[in-house]
């Protein structure tokens, strides 16, 4: 999660571009494009198709401002989606088989740099403390259906297990994740 | 669909969150959406929820091309229109100025109405193409010199405020000549010195609600 005032900075932000604030929008694209783009990454897995998703994103949060709604979400779940949905969109679009979890967490593999691990070490204790505690199942179909758009008959088939498996998965795993984050 | 039960509302919330909703009761759960704050309370939750599975993708650093293109798409009317010039020294502008200064002075004699804005519509190599005047409550278009252009494009005018992002005063007359009724807000907008703008779109209008197109004409309104 992220801290109270960097999510008061992004929300004032997003505030001033839906006022037309040119500056303001470039400080909210330092802020948050690498982590756009680390997400549309993540969805589609190819960079020139990726780079288009995050261009988009902005060019949509630059119009779409003032449609943010606080009460309603934090200011990066609201970009994120924008750009996780332009995304999957994408996936549709193409008919590209993404690679699979295991092939991308190999891809991911990499080190980390020092800067990552430490930006994604204050936060990521907690969700990885929780992802782990979901059984396999229930963790692939959730970041499947997450990241790649895919219906529940789509994961069936992907997974070879049968529909109402993959539905029990699903909505066992969020609610052990939700409860597990909100402890 | 029943919708009472907190555990159904909830399980339903996080189809919607994750994405897993076929598109019927998607919209249909985005109509209870907007009548229940409990709803949205508990689809908030679900989405902070799912978006901390982002939290721990490494930061992708963004090459720099792609912020020029977000500024070339948001800001169509900096990139296209080109930089001002010392207009008013040539002879053909004194004589365009004479024309014009006709050209109002004819058109407040004929109409009982006065015209509270005008301005001259330039092309991009500043050839004098379209003659609009703003009314209370519609704008006034003559075609000056259009260039031709393929029968599956519009001409879409635009009012851009100093600092601000162009609004659509909607589709011209294909000829472009006509009226063009203006909503009260389209009329608001209008001023001494407010960017109006032509783009060209395809056939019946920017399919997004923002210009799509290249800028075609462009000239600042003045107030008469």
């Amino acid at each position: 999660m992220l801290q109270a005032s960097e999510n008061d900075t992004l929300r004032q932000l997003l505030v001033d571009c839906a006022q037309g604030n040119r500056r303001a929008f470039e400080t909210l694209y330092h802020c948050v494009s690498a982590r756009l783009h680390a997400v549309a990454l993540r969805c589609v897995n190819r960079r020139e198709v990726a780079e288009e998703i995050v261009q988009e994103s902005f060019v949509r949060i630059w119009h779409n401002a003032s449609r943010y709604d606080p009460q309603l979400s934090a200011p990066l779940t609201w970009m994120t989606n924008i750009t996780r949905h332009l995304a999957i969109d994408q996936l549709r679009r193409r008919h590209e088989e993404p690679l699979s979890d295991e092939q991308l967490h190999s891809l991911s593999d990499e080190a980390p740099t020092a800067h990552e691990q430490l930006a994604s070490d204050r936060d990521a204790v907690a969700l990885n403390r929780c992802l782990e505690e979901l059984e396999g199942m229930q963790r692939q179909s959730i970041l499947t259906a997450y990241f790649h758009g895919l219906s529940n008959a789509d994961l069936a088939a992907q997974m070879s297990a049968p529909l109402g498996s993959v539905k029990s998965w699903i909505r066992r795993g969020m609610e052990r994740l939700r409860r597990c984050l909100e402890s | 669909m029943n919708y009472q039960s907190p555990e159904r509302r909830r399980a339903l919330a996080a189809d919607y969150a994750i994405g897993l909703m076929p598109p019927t009761a998607r919209r249909h759960f985005e109509r209870l959406l907007d009548e229940d704050p409990e709803l949205r309370k508990d689809l908030a939750r679900w989405q902070d929820v799912l978006a901390t599975l982002t939290d721990t993708l490494p930061e992708e650093p963004v090459p720099d091309h792609v912020w020029q293109a977000i500024v070339a798409r948001i800001d169509p009317q900096r990139l296209h229109v080109p930089a001002k010039r010392p207009l008013w020294t040539g002879p053909r502008m004194a004589a365009l100025a004479a024309v014009l200064v006709l050209a109002v002075g004819v058109g407040l004699a004929l109409r009982p109405e006065h015209a509270q804005y005008a301005t001259t519509l330039v092309s991009a190599n500043e050839q004098p193409a379209l003659r609009l005047q703003a009314f209370n409550g519609y704008l006034e278009l003559d075609p000056l010199s259009l260039d031709a252009m393929a029968k599956d494009k519009s001409l879409e005018l635009w009012a851009i405020p100093a600092g601000g992002k162009p609004v659509s005063l909607g589709v011209m007359p294909t000829l472009g000549k006509g009226r063009m009724k203006l909503t009260e807000r389209q009329q608001a907008l209008l001023g001494a010195a407010v960017t109006m703008a032509v783009t060209l779109e395809p056939a019946g209008g920017s399919p997004t609600g923002d210009p799509t197109g290249p800028v075609v004409y462009h000239g600042q309104l003045a107030s008469l």
